[in-house]
Formats: structure tokens, C-alpha cells, sequence
């Protein structure tokens, strides 16, 4: 911005020298008041219900504030912060939260990359659109629904998944099924089994979208100068889908640390269960129960946060682009 | 033509086929490879389809069915068809105020969907056709709150300014931070959109005289429609399905949402034995899935046009 002010100022020098001692500063403020009404709206926004509450819960942290009692909180400096950094559930909480992230990361990368890519490959237009309009189909169905209904497909009772297990391939019987939601082995897995299945045709767009920019042409040169398919694979298409992959996986691990509903719909408050996490945890001080420590809930979230932004610092930096 | 190039046919086909990619040899035969392709993606649409089309099943089986895991019926269908549909639907006193759930619903999801449509569409071209100063600082600031964890670290923040507001418990408000947890997404979505708008086509209109709304409204707009059915739907989806907020900041069951209602209702028992929460569900989810068949096409093109750009 600044160049082209300067540039149309020196080639205004000519003409009428007197505008050139202001034409900075005037160009800069009308600029501002011709394009600044169409960002009033979304700084509204943005600052009413993005800034303020996150500058809100991080005044509170420093103070005593809870639900309970009318009084108005009163400042008590650094002490939540040195509670929770002794506080043994809320570190059970961040490392449950890096093993759900470590399980749901690969799967929800690498089944929509070889979605994409098979999808890329299908040649005739309406089977792929109609592959494309199926798996978009859990993207479209509200979150809390598709966590009722993997509640469902795991339920001992009636779900067909333990049905088709135990009735009809007989591999498990009533008191070995393999019990989803409530084996601690098993339900980080079957959590993230069901995000791969909410999640696969929104990142499999992302991945075709990478895809679509290889000139179609590629392959056929690269089969002439007798490259192979796995070649191929590894020398033109992994490269251009990486920088995707990348961006999806940072993105995905911030997603994935801070994930709450899933727990609070499919695991509750209960603290032994391998979902209570620290995003649990923290609702749980702020909303449940009586008092309501929302002072030291407020801790709780900006140290998980800060925790999770220092990872997705470090991935950047990792992933930065070289060259 | 034909006598002086004898090897047209066979220099042409290759020509005449070179949108298809030449990997998928051998063209003779059955192609394993491709049918091996075919089948991982059939099994993937059936991983997605099936778990749905079980509930489907499940709100038209009878309530002895509905108690067991079998998956198919063993005493037929009820009759009539839509009797848990019916049910649902008009016995508040024994399911919940489904009527009332399900118009909270449309009234937020409304709401929060014009309101980030238009602003996404006003901040997006500002960010890619106006000369908006501090731009870069803007964009690096929503950047940046893409990656916090907002609707966590923030939600006692968001309570207590909804509280001082005097917006606890009134449903409409949930608009205000659905809205605000939307900007980042949907305006990155609308900057990608407006980058495929050449900058001569705005320059021009410049020239003609036209000021920078009318040349939104009447040059821009309709070449970035696609886009803005992307950001009705992201929205749209969001909206309707959001819990947590839902949840925390209204207190009364009639105020709040029908997803939220669902997600925290424990079926099985009472009214809402299983194939009648299975009917509720296919209500909850059917407005979504219109909106999803009747603007599929824009919203592909849309896709593919550069919302997922960045």
C-alpha cells in the first residue's frame, strides 16, 4: 500500500507540487473511509463476540470469579495458574487429548487422500459427482446428531455393528463384544473412527481441489519418458498434495485438541472415563455442579490453549515452506 | 486430407482421448486396476450410507422391533408408515416441544446465515478488490483466530458478556456468536472467490464511473454466486448443528435448539423409545440435506472455484 501512495505521489510532483506534503497521509485516510464500511459489519462481529470474550476469559483467569456467590471477583494474581499447573487431572486431561489426537490424525489425512486421488482417476464425469455427493453426505448432518448416531452404531443393544459381530459372523459372544464407548482401549478409536466418517468428503474436496491444478497432460508425458505408475505417484503427486496434507494436519490438530462435544454427548462428566479431557474439565469447573469456579475454568482453558497454540507454532515452523 | 495423411486414424485417437489419462492402460481387457479403484470407492459410499439408512429403517419399524438389534423387522413395518413421525411431532407433553425446538432452530440458523453471507461478501471483496489499508494485519488476525481454541477458552467469556447483555435465555441471540465464530472461515472462503474476479473487469467498471458498491452488486455478485452458496451452507450446517453454546447459554429446554435437544435427550425410555427418537433424528436432519440436494451443484462449483483455496 504504502509503495503505490508514494508512487502516484512523486508522479503527481509535476503537476501540482502543493499535494505532495499530504498525499500520503490523505490517500491513507481515504482509502480507509471508501473500503472500511464494508469490514464494519464483520468487526462487529468479530470483536463483539471473538475478541471481547477471549480478552473477558483471559481478565478472569486472574480472578476468584465463580457462579455461586453475587460478590464481584476478586483479583488473586497468578494463583489459578499456579493451581492448574499442579493440578493433576488437568495434565490427565492434555495428555488424553494428544492420544486422541495422535489416534484421529492419520485417518482423517490419509482415508481422504486415497479417496481423492482414486476419485481423481474415475473417468466418467457423473459416477465421480456421484461419489463426491455421497461422501459429502455426514458433512451436511449437524454435529451433535452424528455423535447420536455413532451412539447408536455402538450400542450394545441395538446397534448393528455388536450385531453383526456377535449374531451373524459369531466372532464374539454377549460377554466378549467388544464394548466401544466404555473399553478404555477402545472408544478414543471409536470416536475417531466416527470423525473419519464425518470428515471424509469435506477433506476429500480438499485434496481434489489439490489434485485438479496437476495439468492432465502430466501423466501422459511422464508414461512416455516411461515413468510407472508408482513413479508417478511418488514424484509428482505426493508433492503436489503435500502442502494440502500439511495445512490439514495443523489444522486438524488444533481441531482435534480442543474437541469437547463428542465427550460431553458420548462419555459425560465422568472423570474416570478416558473422555474427560481438559476441554471437559474446564466446562466441567465453569457450567456444572454448584459453584461454578469459572476464574479457575478460565486457567484451565488459556493454559490447555496456549499448550496447543506452542504445537501448532512448532508444526509451522516444521512445515514451513523452504525455497 | 485423408490421401496425403495416411496415419490420421491412428495419430488422432490418442488426440481425441487425451483427457484420459494414459496411466489407465492396459485399455484392452478388464481393467483390474480401475475396477479395484471402483471398489474401495463403493465401499466408502456404503461406510457413509449405511449407518444413515439404519435409522431410516429404524422410524418405520414397530416399538418391540425398535427394542432389539436385529436389522430387519421381524414383525413388518408400522402402520401406518408415519406413525412415529406422527408421534413426535404432537405429543409435547410426553417427546418435548418439538414445534417449538425445531422453529428455534430455523429462527437462529436464519439469522446467523444472512448475517455472515453478507458480511463475508462486503469483507471479502474489500480484502481482494479495495485498496483497504491494514489489510494484511486483517488477514492475519483471522488467520490467527482460526487456530484458537475459541469456543473453549473463550465460552466463560462469551457467558458473561451474553449475561451482562441480558441475552441469557433468549433464543435469537445465539446468532451473535455464531456469527462471530464464522468470520474467519466464511470470508476466507469469499476472498478465495473473489480472487478468480480478474482486477481489469473492476477496473473498468471503475472507469465507467461506477462507485465500488455498484460494482459489487451488479459486475461482481453474479460471477461469485457459487461461493456465497458455499458460505450459506457452511453456515447453514453450523448453525444448525451447533451444541455447546446452545447449550450453555440458554437454560430453559423450549429456548433452545433441536439438535441440542436430541443430543442430550436419553432415548430409549418414555416417549421416546428408540424408532421414535430415529423419526425425530430424520426430522433434525432432513432441512440440512434440502438445502444440501437443491444447491449441490453451486455448491460443487463452488468448491472448485477456489473456496478451498487457502
Amino acid at each position: 500500500m504504502g509503495d503505490t501512495s508514494v508512487a502516484e505521489a512523486t508522479a503527481t510532483v509535476a503537476t501540482t507540487p502543493a499535494a505532495t506534503t499530504r498525499s500520503g497521509w490523505w490517500r491513507t485516510a481515504k482509502d480507509m473511509l471508501s473500503s472500511y464500511p464494508y469490514l464494519l459489519i464483520a468487526i462487529f462481529f468479530f470483536v463483539g463476540w471473538q475478541i471481547l470474550p477471549i480478552y473477558s476469559s483471559f481478565r478472569l483467569s486472574f480472578t476468584d470469579d465463580n457462579f455461586l456467590d453475587q460478590n464481584p471477583p476478586n483479583f488473586i494474581g497468578l494463583q489459578n495458574y499456579r493451581e492448574v499447573l499442579g493440578d493433576q487431572l488437568f495434565w490427565q486431561g492434555i495428555q488424553r487429548a494428544l492420544i486422541f489426537t495422535l489416534v484421529f490424525l492419520p485417518g482423517m489425512i490419509f482415508i481422504p487422500m486415497i479417496t481423492a486421488i482414486f476419485i481423481d482417476r474415475v473417468k466418467n464425469e457423473r459416477v465421480a459427482t456421484l461419489y463426491r455427493i455421497i461422501l459429502l453426505i455426514p458433512a451436511m448432518i449437524p454435529s451433535p446428531l452424528i455423535f447420536v448416531l455413532w451412539l447408536w452404531m455402538y450400542n450394545n443393544y441395538i446397534g448393528p455393528i455388536n450385531y453383526i459381530l456377535v449374531d451373524k459372523l459369531n466372532l464374539f459372544t454377549l460377554a466378549t463384544q467388544p464394548q466401544w464407548l466404555q473399553d478404555p482401549k477402545l472408544i478414543f478409536l471409536s470416536i475417531a473412527a466416527m470423525e473419519w466418517w464425518w470428515g471424509l468428503g469435506y477433506h476429500t474436496m480438499f485434496f481434489l481441489a489439490g489434485l485438479a491444478t496437476i495439468p492432465k497432460d502430466l501423466p501422459d508425458a511422464a508414461r512416455v519418458d516411461g515413468a510407472g505408475e508408482w513413479r508417478m505417484f511418488w514424484g509428482v503427486t505426493v508433492w503436489r498434495l503435500l502442502p494440502i496434507l500439511l495445512v490439514l494436519m495443523v489444522v486438524r490438530f488444533g481441531s482435534a485438541m480442543a474437541v469437547i462435544t463428542e465427550y460431553l454427548i458420548m462419555g459425560g462428566y465422568d472423570r474416570t472415563k478416558n473422555t474427560y479431557t481438559w476441554t471437559v474439565y474446564m466446562y466441567d469447573t465453569a457450567f456444572n455442579g454448584g459453584v461454578q469456579f469459572r476464574g479457575y475454568a478460565a486457567a484451565i482453558g488459556w493454559v490447555g490453549a496456549i499448550i496447543m497454540l506452542a504445537v501448532v507454532a512448532v508444526m509451522f515452523y516444521i512445515f514451513r515452506p523452504r525455497d | 486430407m485423408s490421401t496425403m495423411q495416411p496415419a490420421v486414424p491412428a495419430t488422432s485417437a490418442p488426440a481425441a482421448y487425451s483427457s484420459v489419462s494414459a496411466l489407465d492402460e492396459p485399455r484392452r481387457g478388464f481393467n483390474w486396476k480401475a475396477a479395484g479403484r471402483h471398489l474401495f470407492l463403493v465401499i466408502m459410499c456404503l461406510w457413509v450410507i449405511l449407518p444413515l439408512l439404519w435409522v431410516v429403517l429404524l422410524s418405520f419399524k414397530t416399538l418391540q422391533d425398535g427394542a432389539h438389534n436385529w436389522i430387519w423387522p421381524r414383525n413388518g413395518f408400522i402402520h401406518p408408515f408415519l406413525t412415529h413421525y406422527d408421534y413426535v411431532l404432537n405429543n409435547p407433553r410426553k417427546v418435548g416441544p418439538i414445534w417449538t425446538l425445531f422453529k428455534n432452530s430455523v429462527l437462529v440458523t436464519m439469522l446467523t446465515v444472512v448475517a455472515a453471507t453478507v458480511m463475508s461478501v462486503l469483507a471479502g471483496y474489500a480484502l481482494v478488490h479495495l485498496r483497504t489499508p491494514g489489510s494484511r494485519i486483517l488477514t492475519a488476525l483471522l488467520v490467527a483466530s482460526m487456530f484458537f481454541p475459541t469456543q473453549v477458552t473463550a465460552i466463560v467469556g462469551i457467558f458473561s458478556i451474553q449475561r451482562r447483555l441480558g441475552l441469557i435465555n433468549q433464543t435469537w441471540s445465539l446468532m451473535l456468536p455464531y456469527t462471530a465464530l464464522s468470520v474467519a472461515i466464511s470470508i476466507f472462503i469469499m476472498r478465495g472467490v473473489f480472487q478468480t474476479v480478474p482486477k481489469d473487469l473492476i477496473d473498468s467498471a471503475k472507469i465507467d464511473g461506477a462507485n465500488s458498491l455498484r460494482t459489487l452488486g451488479g459486475i461482481v455478485l453474479p460471477l461469485v454466486r457459487n461461493g456465497i452458496v458455499v458460505v450459506i451452507i457452511v453456515n447453514f450446517v453450523a448453525a444448525w448443528g451447533e451444541y455447546l453454546l446452545a447449550l450453555t447459554l440458554m437454560n430453559d429446554l423450549d429456548k433452545r435448539t433441536l439438535p441440542v435437544f436430541l443430543g442430550s435427550a436419553s432415548g430409549g425410555v418414555g416417549g421416546l423409545l428408540w424408532p421414535r427418537m430415529a423419526a425425530l433424528y430424520i426430522i433434525a436432519i432432513i432441512p440440512a440435506l434440502i438445502t444440501f440436494a437443491v444447491a449441490q451443484r453451486w455448491y460443487m462449483k463452488g468448491l472448485q472455484e477456489g473456496a478451498l483455496k487457502t
